[in-house]
């Protein structure tokens, strides 16, 4: 009975309810459409970041990352062997690239820069990581290759060198002596990431283990995990390998700025969710307000013949929820159409993105939303439309029979 | 209170604040009503009639006074319990009508019968009985705003009467009614309190209701000055 004579009252004045419904909708898309974009930014910003060369995790010797130095390397023990099995059954490791950087003093014809001489096994880091799709001139290095080096774009302008020549690399060993040798520039990379086009070099793993007298000795093994499986993989890496002289870090303990970055927009986001919220229900209750007030005599005589104040105050309610349902319905279809056309066609901002890109924001924004994001967003605005039936309902129980029969 | 009474009133008082002073509306009224009565309670504007009607469906609250309806106190009842005792012993005819807009004349009718827990087969059933009752067979889907008053007014009785309450209060029934209409109206109250034997108490100031009275309480002043049977 209540939600049918809720429902035959939302009708009674349809265009007004339309347009409460057709606000709560536009609310709602428009909050999930910037949830949407919010999400696209970010979640392409950590993979990005995952992806193009830091990975979900890494795992070094247990002081590594604080002070990264040749003599805190790891080898290929059975310990971490097992743990790597362990930890990626069920196909939760996607692919992993054992890894050997140090700084180095890089050489061009005229001019020397410091940066990070990185040693990379390539057919591992084409499976683990994305960093061979950033080159744009040249190539990536190949199985087979010598002295062969790959340098970011920056650097390679610094240094004044162009593919073909030969670069020199100056380094310390792992016993503290001097190294030194000559590569040959194959590739540039150009990431729009400032920290790989200025200050890398990319060489063969396994001639940098040579000139560093570090042959099966490496300083870091990077995986790759799905975002739902970092958690349990890093769990398991951390039991297997726990007192064991090894350090497991995701990739935000090692880029806690890129986390703490995405909470804040979050943070801004739902101020933002709260403004509309709060116009939602002013909207919302405005209609329920209004249809309560014009039916004060029907609710004194349905008082009158037995209606329990309950239950009218329960009417009032029902119909607010409807109305928020209502919208929820058209806004939640509005919004994820929008997510799904945008998340195909991308929204382009690359006029826009030349400061932002170097923090792994692509040009192009393809919409994404969290499930998280979407419930608390549709929740909260169902919430807003039963919260905004609260003060309508009330005033329905403090009527008193006798005046609102009489009401005008 | 005897067997045969259903409402005993006794010193009912009731006072408005008005330009800084007491006004009486109702002032010491000691009432009996006996059951299957017709009664109507008549008098000018302003003397107590709708008042009185008002104290005894338990819409408001007497400032004094005793009242018993079918031998229990109903100034005793909280709120949600006078709600419940309307919803089981009274049934009321508006003025105005006060049909349910929302809702079509068989629904208006069955909405008493809902609320109190009715099955809507059987309750439609009673309805659809009570439409034909009042001569209104035919017109059960029409909503408020396509009948005639004096429809509004039958359907309206029907509502009142449809639940079999032990008493019906009417308060100005035909004031809204053409003398036509007006007097079909009380013919048929008439009828159904003859055939029924359901308890009417009718506020009305109109001859037509005094008319078809079985008793004539007159009322003024808040008081209540004299009954006659006509």
């Amino acid at each position: 009975m209540i939600i049918s004579l809720a429902w035959r009252n939302i009708i009674r004045n349809w265009h007004r309810s339309m347009v409460t419904i057709a606000a709560v909708a536009t609310g709602l898309s428009a909050l999930i459409f910037l949830w949407g974009f919010n999400d696209g930014v970010h979640n392409t910003m950590m993979r990005n970041l995952q992806q193009v060369i830091v990975g979900s995790i890494q795992i070094h010797h247990d002081t590594f990352f604080k002070k990264s130095s040749l003599s805190r390397h790891i080898q290929q023990t059975d310990t971490l062997k097992e743990a790597l099995l362990e930890a990626a059954q069920g196909g939760r490791i996607k692919a992993l690239s054992w890894r050997l950087d140090t700084f180095a003093l890089a050489a061009g014809d005229d001019v020397s820069e410091g940066l990070v001489l990185l040693g990379m096994d390539a057919n591992a880091e084409l499976k683990t990581t994305r960093i061979a799709q950033k080159v744009d001139q040249g190539r990536f290095l190949q199985e087979g290759d010598g002295a062969a080096c790959v340098l970011g774009a920056t650097a390679a302008r610094n240094l004044g060198v162009t593919l073909g020549d030969d670069v020199i690399f100056l380094t310390q060993d792992r016993f503290g002596a001097l190294a030194a040798d000559k590569f040959q520039l194959v590739g540039i990379i150009s990431s729009g990431e400032m920290g790989i086009d200025r200050g890398l070099a990319i060489v063969p793993l396994n001639i940098l283990q040579s000139m560093l007298e570090m042959n099966g000795r490496y300083t870091r093994i990077v995986l790759q995990v799905e975002p739902e499986h970092l958690e349990a993989v890093t769990d398991s890496l951390r039991m297997s390998l726990k007192g064991k002289g090894y350090e497991v870090l995701r990739w935000y303990d090692m880029y806690p700025m890129m986390k703490q970055w995405v909470e804040l927009e979050n943070a801004f986001y739902y101020i933002f969710l709260g403004v509309v919220l709060l116009i939602v229900a002013a909207g919302i209750m405005n209609t329920v307000l209004m249809s309560m007030l014009e039916r004060v005599r029907e609710f004194g005589v349905m008082m009158a013949l037995g209606c329990g104040r309950g239950v009218l105050a329960s009417m009032v309610i029902v119909e607010s929820i409807i109305l928020g349902g209502l919208g929820v319905i058209f806004g939640l279809g509005l919004g994820l159409f929008l997510i799904a056309w945008f998340h195909s066609a991308g929204i382009d901002l690359s006029a826009q993105m030349d400061t932002v890109a170097r923090f792994y924001v692509d040009p192009i924004v393809y919409t994404e939303i969290d499930t998280d994001h979407l419930w608390q967003t549709v929740g909260s605005v169902m919430a807003a439309a039963i919260i905004a039936a609260i003060v309508p309902a009330w005033r329905v129980t403090r009527l008193q029979p006798v005046e609102a029969i009489h009401h005008v | 209170m005897s067997d045969h009474v259903l409402l005993e009133a006794g010193g009912l008082c009731k006072y408005y604040h008005s330009g800084g002073s007491d006004v009486a509306a109702l002032d010491q009224v000691d009432f009996q009503l006996e059951k299957g009565a017709f009664t109507v309670l008549s008098g000018r504007s302003g003397s107590g009639k709708t008042t009185l009607l008002n104290m005894v469906g338990l819409l408001d609250t007497p400032d004094m006074g005793s009242l018993h309806i079918a031998g229990e106190n109903v100034l005793a009842l909280s709120l949600s319990e006078r709600a419940n005792f309307r919803l089981q012993r009274i049934g009321f005819v508006f003025q105005a009508y006060n049909l349910i807009r929302v809702l079509s004349a068989r629904e208006n009718i069955a909405y008493v019968l809902q609320l109190r827990g009715m099955k809507k087969t059987e309750r439609l059933a009673i309805a659809d009985h009570w439409l034909f009752e009042v001569g209104l067979d035919g017109l059960g889907n029409r909503r408020p705003d396509q009948l005639s008053g004096g429809q509004q007014q039958r359907v309206a009785v029907a509502r009142a009467l449809a639940s079999k309450p032990a008493l019906v209060l009417a308060d100005e029934p035909t004031a809204n009614l053409d003398s036509v209409h007006g007097e079909s109206l009380m013919s048929l109250m008439r009828d159904l309190n003859d055939r029924c034997g359901m308890t009417f108490l009718i506020a009305s100031h109109d001859p037509v209701a005094m008319a078809a009275a079985q008793q004539c309480v007159y009322m003024q002043d808040g008081r209540i000055v004299s009954v006659a049977t006509p």
